[in-house]
């Protein structure tokens, strides 16, 4: 007669299932994020990030220089206009405003060239989004047209587009 | 019957004297109003070193503000004198003087600069508000082209210092106010006393007569010099009003020699005695000059200073009879002694070699005829606290790093990348000295300063290199048409296999380079150099990929501009502006500059110069300046060791150093053991600022392994972070990303 394992052996038997079935399992995995290779291989630059950011407080002698050439631009003095801002310049040789500043006053001047290498100096150290970003191209593009390069005017309209002010990411 | 006679020929005689006298007078008359009128100031057209910004945030020593205060003609003394200052610890109590910038006239004003460190801290007035944007007057640099041999400083009569007005009446013309033009009784006054003392003690001569002298009429002594002297003076009175004939006399007066030139008037003299702007001068100087008016020569401080100082005391005692100054102060003035400015001192303040630059700027941009203007003022780009550092630097590195003394001569430019302006050269390591002026015309071989420029050309094809590109660096055997084979070699005689284009670039590997160089080709090479503002010649040989060119320093710094300057090419210039004697503007020479195109592949070529400084044949700068802002540099060393370069540039300076031998022999030199020392010396002294760089929107960073270059991540070992043109990056990925996600995984949770 065919008997069913004892009491002892059922428990034994169910034991070495359950330890089999255990050495199957796999540990939950980490509850981080997925880690693409696209994500690993791109190293982080070594400047802040573009977009908003808090401009420091300006030197005095920049803004004392601004206005005075503010006014020189109310009375027509384009040339003290520009003497004026590249006083600034040598103050402080990389700001964006300040550039952006002289790109126009050489525009009005019809200096169409400096007009766009300013402006263009002018993206490459700002913030390359929003107001300032907008000035710069629509600058460059009315130089380029003045020049009469049309296409390049063209591709800098798209650029000029491509300036909105980006949300920041939210969670 | 004499009688007779005699009556009948007195009214002819009369009438003879008067028809001849009257139309003499009436032309003496008319020539003094009208030669008055028209004088022609002569004056040498000045050149001016840039003027110093004074404002809170910028970068200096206090000992630098104080080298630049010098230089502008300011001295150590009792600021409640215009022209002097005060230092204590890291306060500077300045009266800066007044001075007519082309653009604003600025009036001298006190004001107290406070120092935080390497950084003025703040600017304020006398009444502590803070003062508004200020400069220093500029200082001078020299003349150019004087017309003759005559030079003056012209200043206005409002300008003058008060006491120099008051006493040189009271010396020369007591009733200068009052007389017509003749003083007949101080003539009467003179003659008694002359007789008195059988020779000439006093002059009846008044202010006036003097003028008349000095400009119209010739240095003799004869009666009828003095007849028409007095005639002419009374004239001048009757038609011009006694400040303007005051004004011309301070202006005009003989006061000594300067060499060739004859010094007209008190405002050269203050400046070429004192070297002081004539508001600055004290009493005693005032009494010194005054006095010189008898005699520049019998009284000359220099040659004679006891009979100088014997005739200053006199004048003092002059200005103390009439109440000029009081008894504390005259005496003491009487106690102070002679000190006027050395022969040395004035040559030193001379920037002979970075004038040369000038010169040859504004032949090359006005015609002759448009500078021979008198009295144009030149504004240019020099710093002369840079300059003075730039000048030790050669002076005291060079005996470190030469085999045998005074074996090598060197060279250095400064630049301001942002402007491209010339803010100090050095042409000679004997400053001061007017002979070879190596930094503009020593052409020598550039050696290892133009590889950059190949990179760069290759950068500029993503799609065939990037920074991590393999290069071989193996011998290699270049045919040369009509000549043997050309075998370059390294500097260190080794072959290094398969590196990196960026470690070929940092460690100067030649045979990379050249297999390099010749993928990219020679017209592009040169096309590129063209394109950078300087002519290399036209006979390319592939030499040249290894510097086989002769270029001045000047040119070699005109090529790195643009590096320097983030992608934006302007000529290098020595002026910003040209002002004639009325203040307006003959030339300006505004900020241009042109974005060069492939930025992209300049801005990686950046990375790739500051690794040769971190990593590279540059990195002994690492323990020579105190604190590395972000230094990029290419060191230079020709075959036979003959030329050593460096040029190396932050942000806000960039520098070009070249030494070498005369006779162009071998030297046993190298740009790292050589010219970098010199460099870092200079840098050391200039202030530093870091700056964040600017990358192009197309690029992007990749974590990058080796020695093939793949992908990796950043816990990869020898994993680098590399910039590249986007879509440029290796695609193929290192085993070690693999790896990592294994381990990780093994890690289990974290």
């Amino acid at each position: 007669m065919n008997r069913l394992p004892t009491p002892f052996l059922k428990t034994v038997f169910i034991a070495l299932l359950a330890c089999m079935l255990a050495a199957c399992a796999t540990p939950p995995r980490a509850p981080v994020e997925d880690d693409t290779v696209a994500e690993r291989v791109r190293a982080p630059a070594p400047e802040e990030p573009r977009g908003l950011q808090i401009r420091p407080l300006r030197n005095p002698a920049v803004t004392e220089l601004t206005e005075a050439a503010r006014q020189a631009e109310d009375e027509d003095d384009l040339e003290r206009a520009a003497l004026l801002l590249e006083r600034a310049l040598r103050i402080e040789p990389r700001d964006p405003e300040l550039l952006q500043h002289l790109a126009e006053v050489s525009f009005n001047q019809q200096d169409w060239e400096q007009a766009e290498s300013h402006a263009s100096r002018s993206f490459d150290v700002g913030p390359r989004v929003g107001e300032l970003c907008r000035r710069n191209w629509q600058t460059i593009v009315m130089a380029r047209e003045q020049m009469g390069y049309r296409h390049s005017a063209e591709l800098a309209r798209e650029r000029l587009d491509a300036c909105r002010v980006e949300p920041p990411p939210r969670f | 019957m004499i009688v007779t006679l005699l009556s009948r020929l007195l009214p002819f005689f009369i009438g003879l004297a008067l028809g001849t006298l009257a139309p003499w007078l009436w032309w003496l008359d008319r020539e003094a109003g009208h030669r008055f009128a028209e004088r022609q100031w002569t004056q040498a057209s000045r050149v001016y070193a840039r003027p110093l910004e004074l404002y809170p945030g910028l970068a200096m020593s206090p000992d630098d503000l104080v080298l630049e205060m010098q230089a502008a003609g300011l001295q150590p003394g009792s600021p409640e004198q215009i022209g002097r200052f005060q230092r204590r610890g890291e306060s500077l109590d300045i009266h800066v003087p007044g001075f007519n910038f082309p653009d604003t006239t600025q009036p001298p004003q006190r004001v107290r600069v406070e120092f935080s460190g390497q950084q003025v801290s703040s600017v304020r007035a006398e009444d502590r508000s803070a003062a508004g944007l200020l400069r220093l007057p500029p200082a001078e640099l020299g003349n150019l082209m004087p017309l003759d041999d005559r030079d003056r400083t012209l200043v206005a009569l409002a300008d003058f210092p008060p006491l120099l007005i008051t006493g040189i009446q009271a010396v020369e013309d007591r009733q200068f106010n009052h007389h017509r033009g003749i003083d007949p009784r101080g003539m009467l006054r003179a003659a008694w006393a002359n007789l008195r003392h059988g020779q000439v003690v006093q002059g009846g001569s008044t202010i006036t007569q003097q003028l008349v002298k000095n400009l119209f009429l010739e240095p003799d002594r004869k009666l009828l010099r003095k007849f028409n002297e007095a005639i002419m003076a009374i004239s001048l009175e009757r038609r011009f009003g006694k400040a303007e004939i005051l004004e011309a006399y301070l202006n005009e007066v003989y006061l000594g020699q300067d060499g060739a030139t004859a010094i007209h008037g008190f405002g050269r003299a203050s400046e070429h005695y004192f070297g002081l702007p004539v508001q600055a001068l004290s009493p005693d100087q005032i009494a010194l000059l005054i006095g010189m008016v008898r005699g520049a020569s019998w009284y000359h401080p220099g040659r004679n200073p006891e009979r100088a100082r014997a005739r200053r005391d006199r004048v003092l005692g002059m200005f103390l009879e009439t109440g000029l100054i009081d008894p504390a102060m005259h005496d003491r003035a009487v106690a102070r002694p002679l000190e006027i400015q050395s022969d040395r001192q004035r040559r030193a303040r001379r920037h002979g070699e970075f004038l040369d630059l000038v010169a040859r700027q504004l032949r090359r941009d006005y015609r002759d005829r448009d500078l021979r203007d008198t009295g144009l003022r030149i504004f240019t780009t020099l710093a002369p606290s840079a300059q003075s550092h730039a000048e030790r630097a050669l002076t005291e590195a060079l005996p470190r790093v030469e085999s045998s003394p005074n074996e090598l001569q060197g060279a250095i430019i400064l630049v301001e990348p942002a402007s491209g302006e010339v803010r100090a050269l050095v042409g000679d390591r004997r400053p001061g000295q007017r002979g070879f002026n190596r930094a503009l015309d020593a052409r020598r071989s550039i050696g290892s300063v133009i590889k950059p420029f190949v990179y760069l050309l290759a950068l500029a094809q993503p799609d065939r290199f990037n920074l991590v590109s393999p290069l071989q660096d193996q011998p290699i055997s270049v045919p040369i048409a009509g000549q043997p084979d050309w075998q370059p070699r390294n500097y260190d005689g080794q072959s290094h296999g398969e590196v990196p284009l960026l470690d070929a670039l940092a460690n100067s590997y030649n045979q990379a380079t050249v297999h390099l160089g010749l993928e990219v080709g020679l017209d592009d090479l040169f096309r590129l150099l063209r394109q950078l503002g300087v002519e290399p010649g036209s006979d390319p040989h592939p030499s040249a990929y290894l510097g086989a060119l002769s270029l001045t320093p000047l040119q070699v710094a005109q090529l790195y501009q643009p590096l320097a300057a983030e992608g934006y090419s302007t000529p290098l210039r020595a002026i910003t502006q040209v002002v004639d004697s009325e203040g307006r503007a003959i030339g300006r020479y505004p900020m241009r500059m042109r974005p060069i195109r492939d930025r992209e592949a300049l801005a990686l070529l950046d990375y790739a110069l500051r690794h040769a400084v971190t990593d590279g044949t540059a990195r002994s700068l690492s323990w020579r300046l105190s604190s590395d802002p972000g230094v990029r540099g290419k060191t230079g060393t020709t075959n036979d060791l003959r030329d050593a370069w460096f040029v190396g540039y932050t942000r806000d300076w960039l520098g070009v150093v070249w030494t070498g031998r005369d006779d162009h022999a071998a030297a046993n030199i190298s740009g790292a053991a050589t010219a970098v020392p010199v460099w870092a010396t200079l840098f050391g002294q200039l202030p530093l600022r870091e700056q964040p760089t600017h990358w192009p929107e197309s690029i992007e960073w990749y974590w990058v392994d080796w020695p093939t270059p793949r992908l990796a991540a950043e816990e990869c070992q020898g994993a680098r972070a590399v910039p590249f043109i986007a879509g440029s990056q290796p695609t193929e990925l290192s085993p070690c990303l693999d790896n990592g996600r294994t381990s990780r995984w093994r890690r289990g949770r974290r």
